[in-house]
C-alpha cells in the first residue's frame, strides 16, 4: 500500500510529463532552495534519470557563497544543463534592496528572469511554488499562463480539473507549470528524508540559528533553532506557528506585497 | 492509516452564507493561524474601523478584502489530533462557479453550509447539485449564523429538513447536518452549550470521520499511455495507473487501437526488476511487440476493458461566457486521449439549482448550466461510464484553447470493437435480376463506402439505385458519398425503415418508383 508522499510523488511526476508533451521549450526555474531541489529529484524520476530541459537560476549577486558553491556541485552531479541569468544593467546601476526591497526583486528577479526567457525564446517553465506557502500562491493553477507582459490574469484564470490542465495558449504567452503545489512545507520535508536528497546545507543550525527559507543576504533571516538533521527540522516544524517565509523581508513589506510582486510576474 | 495523510475538504455554498469566517474559525480554533498573520488581520481590520474579521484569512487577494467576497479558490491548511486538512475556499459567488469546481474538483470532502436565518438558497442546490456531478460522497452540512436566530431549534429544524430533501434528490446522504455558529464557534472544534437540543458531533468531530479518496487498485486496470519515451534503445510508454494493477508478463490490449501485447517490464527510475504497480503511481512499461501506439490509447486486460467508441452521452455543466451550442464543435479531452467531438443533440437543458428540465432539445447551454448531451465523436476513443469507473468516465470539454466545461459519461454506444465498415459499392455487387438494390438493413455499426468507377458509370448512364437504410442514422454516410461524387438522391421512409433512391441525371425519382423492388 503506497501512502500520501507516493500519490504526491506521481502526481508530480504526472504533471512533469504532462508539460514536457505539451512544451516544445521548457525550463526549469532552480532557486537553490529545498523546494526546487525536490522538483529537480521529481524531474529525474519522471523522466528516467534525465532532466531534458535546463535548469535557470536567477543570480542577483546577494546570495549566500554556500548557496553558490551548492548549486555549481548539484549541477554537476546531475549532469544539467545550468543556465545562470543576471540583470547585469540594474546590477551595473547598483541596484539593491536600499532602493526598495520590491523595487529591487522586480528588478533584479522579474526583470532578470524575463530577460532569460525572451533571450532562451521559453514557452515554459517550471516552478517550485506550494499553495501552502503564502496566500496569492494558493490561488493558482497548476498550469498557469503568463501574458506578453508577464502578467498573470489572477482576476479570471481558466478552470483545471481532474488533472486536465489548460495547453493551448496564444502565440507570446507562456506558460508556468507548478509540480509541487500541492505539497506542504512538511510533505517536502518528509519526502527530503526518504528520499535522501541532499540540500544546501544552511538549512541545518550552526551556531543556535539555521535558515527556513533561502534568499539573497540582505532580506533573508535565520531562524532560531537547533535542528541539524532532517529529522530535527521536521520535529521543529510539528510544533512552529510562524509561517515559513517569515524570514523573507520583501513579504513583509506590505499587506499585498506578494500579489503585487506576482501579478507583475515574480515567482 | 498514515497521520500524516492530508484530508482534502472543499467548503461550498451560497454567497454571504459565512464560509470564509467559517474556515477562519476553524483555523483559529485549532491554533493552525500563525500568530503573525492573526495580527496582520487584526491590525487591518483596526484600520478598518471594524471587528475582528476571520474571512481575511482565506481571502488573501486584494480585490477580495475589498469586496469581501472569495474570487478564485484558495487553499490553506490546518490540523487536527488526527490528521492535517487542506481547506479548499470556494467562491460562493454564480459568476466564479468555474472557480468553485476547480477547487471542488480535487477534494475528498465536503462542508456543505447554509444561513440558518436565510435557509436553502439558488447556490446551496447549484453547489450540492455539482458536488454530485464531481462525485463527492463524504459532505457534512452546517447550518450556520444560529446566533442569529437566538439559536432556535425550529429554524434549525426547518433548513435541515429543507437540504435533506433537496440533497437526496441528487443522491448525497450527508453524514450529519450540524447546527453552528462560526462567529461565536458554538459546535465549530467546542460546544459552547447554546444548543443543548443537539446531540451530534462537532464540525471537527465530523470532518475526522471521513476518509481519504484512492485511486482504485480492486478495479479492473486501466492505464492511459501519457507519452512514448524512445530512449536508451528502449520505447517506454509512461502514464499513471488510473485504477487496478500491471504486471510483468501480464496479457494487455490497448485500446482503441485493439492492439494486444505482453508486459515487458515496469519501469521506475532506480527500481530495476519491478515486479508490478498499482492505481495511483506513475510509471512506465515496456512491451514484448513495438507496437506504435501513441498517448490516448488505454492498456487494460482483454477480459476486462474500457469500451471502443464513437458516441458519448454525457451529463456536462458549462462555465464558460459563450454559449455550449449544438451542432457545434468541440475537444474533449479524456484520460490521456483529446478527440474532437461535435454536440449532435443537447437533450435535456437543465436549470442546475432546481434541477428542473426546461427544455428538451435545447440549441445552447449558457454558463453554469447543466445539460444532458450527445457527443459524436470524430476518431475512436475508449472510456468508461461514470459510474464503473470515474477516470475513464469524465471529461472536460475545450472551446477554442481553453476548458469550458466538464462531463461524466452517462452511456456509451459501443460498435463492439468494429470501426466503420466499409461497403463496397461495385456494379457487379449491386446489379441483380430484379434491378439495382443496395441493402444496408443489417449493417448494424458505423458505415462508409468505397466506390468504383463501374458504380459512377452506371449510375452516369443515367440509371437509379434503391438503398434499403437500417435507420435514419445511415442517411449521413449516404448523403456524403452522393456530395464526395456529385450524385443526387431522394429518400423516403416506409414502415420503420428509410429508402432512398440514389441518380445523377434525369427527373427526380417519385414514390411509385420506391414501391418495386429494384430499380
Amino acid at each position: 500500500m503506497h501512502d500520501h508522499l507516493d500519490e504526491l510523488e506521481a502526481q508530480s511526476i504526472y504533471i512533469f510529463r504532462e508539460a514536457y508533451r505539451r512544451f516544445e521549450n521548457l525550463a526549469m526555474l532552480y532557486s537553490i532552495g529545498k523546494d526546487s531541489t525536490t522538483m529537480i529529484h521529481l524531474a529525474r524520476k519522471a523522466f528516467f534519470g534525465k532532466i531534458p530541459f535546463p535548469l535557470v537560476h536567477i543570480d542577483t549577486t546577494y546570495k549566500y557563497p554556500e548557496m553558490i558553491e551548492y548549486r555549481d556541485r548539484m549541477a554537476k552531479e546531475w549532469q544539467a544543463d545550468l543556465i545562470v541569468g543576471r540583470n547585469e544593467a540594474a546590477i551595473a546601476a547598483g541596484m539593491g534592496p536600499e532602493q526598495g526591497r520590491l523595487q529591487c526583486c522586480a528588478k533584479l528577479k522579474t526583470e532578470g528572469l524575463t530577460q532569460i526567457i525572451e533571450k532562451y525564446d521559453f514557452n515554459g517553465l517550471f516552478l517550485g511554488i506550494r499553495r501552502d506557502e503564502e496566500g496569492s500562491r494558493a490561488k493558482e493553477r497548476v498550469f498557469s499562463p503568463r501574458d506578453k507582459n508577464f502578467e498573470w490574469p489572477y482576476k479570471d484564470q481558466p478552470p483545471e480539473l481532474w488533472d486536465q490542465f489548460n495547453t493551448n495558449f496564444e502565440p507570446g504567452t507562456h506558460i508556468r507549470v507548478h509540480p509541487i503545489l500541492g505539497w506542504t512545507e512538511l510533505n517536502i520535508w518528509e519526502y527530503i528524508k526518504r528520499e535522501n536528497i541532499e540540500i544546501c546545507p544552511l538549512y541545518f543550525a550552526r551556531d543556535g540559528k539555521r535558515f527556513r527559507s533561502l534568499g539573497c543576504m540582505p532580506c533573508t533571516g535565520p531562524i532560531n533553532s537547533t535542528a541539524t538533521t532532517v529529522d530535527e527540522i521536521i520535529e521543529e516544524l510539528k510544533t512552529i506557528k510562524d509561517p515559513e517565509r517569515a524570514g523573507r523581508a520583501q513579504d513583509q513589506e506590505n499587506a499585498y506585497a506578494m500579489q503585487k510582486l506576482r501579478a507583475k510576474g515574480y515567482m | 492509516m498514515n497521520q500524516h495523510e492530508t484530508l482534502k475538504i472543499v467548503i461550498v455554498g451560497h454567497v454571504d452564507h459565512g464560509k470564509s469566517t467559517l474556515i477562519g474559525r476553524l483555523f483559529y480554533d485549532t491554533g493552525s493561524i500563525p500568530e503573525v498573520r492573526y495580527q496582520e488581520i487584526a491590525a487591518t481590520c483596526k484600520a478598518q474601523g471594524r471587528e475582528f474579521e476571520f474571512a481575511y484569512l482565506m481571502d488573501a487577494l486584494e480585490e477580495e478584502r475589498d469586496q469581501n467576497i472569495t474570487i478564485d479558490t484558495a487553499s490553506t491548511f490546518f490540523k487536527t489530533e488526527k490528521r492535517p486538512y487542506v481547506i479548499i475556499d470556494a467562491p460562493g459567488h454564480k459568476q466564479f462557479l468555474k472557480n468553485m469546481i476547480t477547487g471542488a474538483s480535487s477534494a475528498d470532502a465536503a462542508i456543505l453550509l447554509v444561513d440558518g436565518a436565510e435557509g436553502v438558497r439558488e447556490q446551496t442546490k447549484r453547489h450540492a447539485y455539482v458536488l454530485s456531478l464531481l462525485g463527492i460522497r463524504q459532505v457534512v452540512v452546517t447550518v450556520n449564523k444560529l446566533d442569529m436566530v437566538g439559536y432556535d431549534r425550529k429554524v434549525f429544524g426547518q433548513v435541515e429538513n429543507d437540504i435533506r430533501a433537496f440533497l437526496h434528490s441528487v443522491g448525497i446522504t450527508p453524514s450529519h447536518v450540524i447546527p453552528v455558529s462560526a462567529r461565536e464557534g458554538e459546535n465549530m472544534a467546542n460546544r459552547l452549550g447554546h444548543t443543548p437540543w443537539y446531540s451530534g458531533p462537532t464540525v471537527l468531530e465530523a470532518l475526522d470521520t471521513f476518509e481519504n479518496v484512492h485511486a482504485d487498485r480492486t478495479l479492473p486496470l486501466r492505464f492511459p499511455v501519457q507519452d512514448v519515451y524512445k530512449w536508451d534503445d528502449k520505447r517506454i510508454y509512461v502514464g499513471r495507473i488510473e485504477s487496478g494493477e500491471i504486471r510483468k508478463g501480464d496479457e494487455v490490449i490497448f485500446l482503441p487501437s485493439g492492439k494486444i501485447t505482453r508486459v515487458k517490464s515496469v519501469e521506475k527510475w532506480q527500481k530495476p526488476d519491478l515486479f508490478s504497480a498499482g492505481a495511483g503511481e506513475s510509471i512506465g512499461i515496456t512491451t514484448e511487440d513495438e507496437l506504435f501506439v501513441e498517448r490516448g490509447e488505454v492498456v487494460a486486460r482483454r477480459d476486462n476493458a474500457p469500451v471502443k467508441t464513437r458516441e458519448i452521452k454525457a451529463s456536462i455543466f458549462w462555465l464558460a461566457d459563450q454559449p455550449f451550442l449544438a451542432g457545434k464543435t468541440y475537444t474533449l479531452k479524456l484520460a490521456t486521449a483529446e478527440v474532437t467531438a461535435t454536440a449532435v443533440a443537447i437533450e435535456e437543458r437543465l436549470d442546475s439549482s432546481s434541477l428542473e428540465v426546461t427544455e428538451r432539445h435545447a440549441k445552447e447551454l449558457l454558463s453554469t448550466e447543466v445539460g444532458n448531451v450527445v457527443f459524436a465523436l470524430k476518431n475512436d476513443i475508449a472510456a468508461d461510464l461514470y459510474s464503473e469507473n470515474i477516470a475513464l468516465g469524465r471529461f472536460v470539454v475545450e472551446d477554442g484553447t481553453l476548458i469550458s466545461g466538464g462531463g461524466i459519461v452517462r452511456s456509451l454506444s459501443s460498435d463492439t470493437g468494429t470501426s466503420a465498415q466499409t461497403i463496397r459499392l461495385d456494379e457487379k455487387f449491386i446489379i441483380n435480376d430484379d434491378g439495382s438494390f443496395v441493402d444496408l438493413t443489417r449493417e448494424r455499426g458505423e458505415i462508409d463506402f468505397y466506390v468504383s468507377s463501374s458504380f459512377l458509370d452506371y449510375l452516369g448512364a443515367g440509371n437509379r439505385i434503391l438503398f434499403r437504410l437500417r435507420d435514419p442514422g445511415q442517411v449521413g454516410p449516404v448523403a456524403l458519398m452522393a456530395f464526395e461524387h456529385d450524385l443526387n438522391f431522394v429518400f423516403t421512409r416506409s414502415r420503420d425503415r428509410v429508402d432512398l433512391i440514389l441518380y445523377k441525371f434525369g427527373k427526380e425519382p417519385e414514390l411509385a418508383d420506391f414501391e418495386r423492388g429494384g430499380l
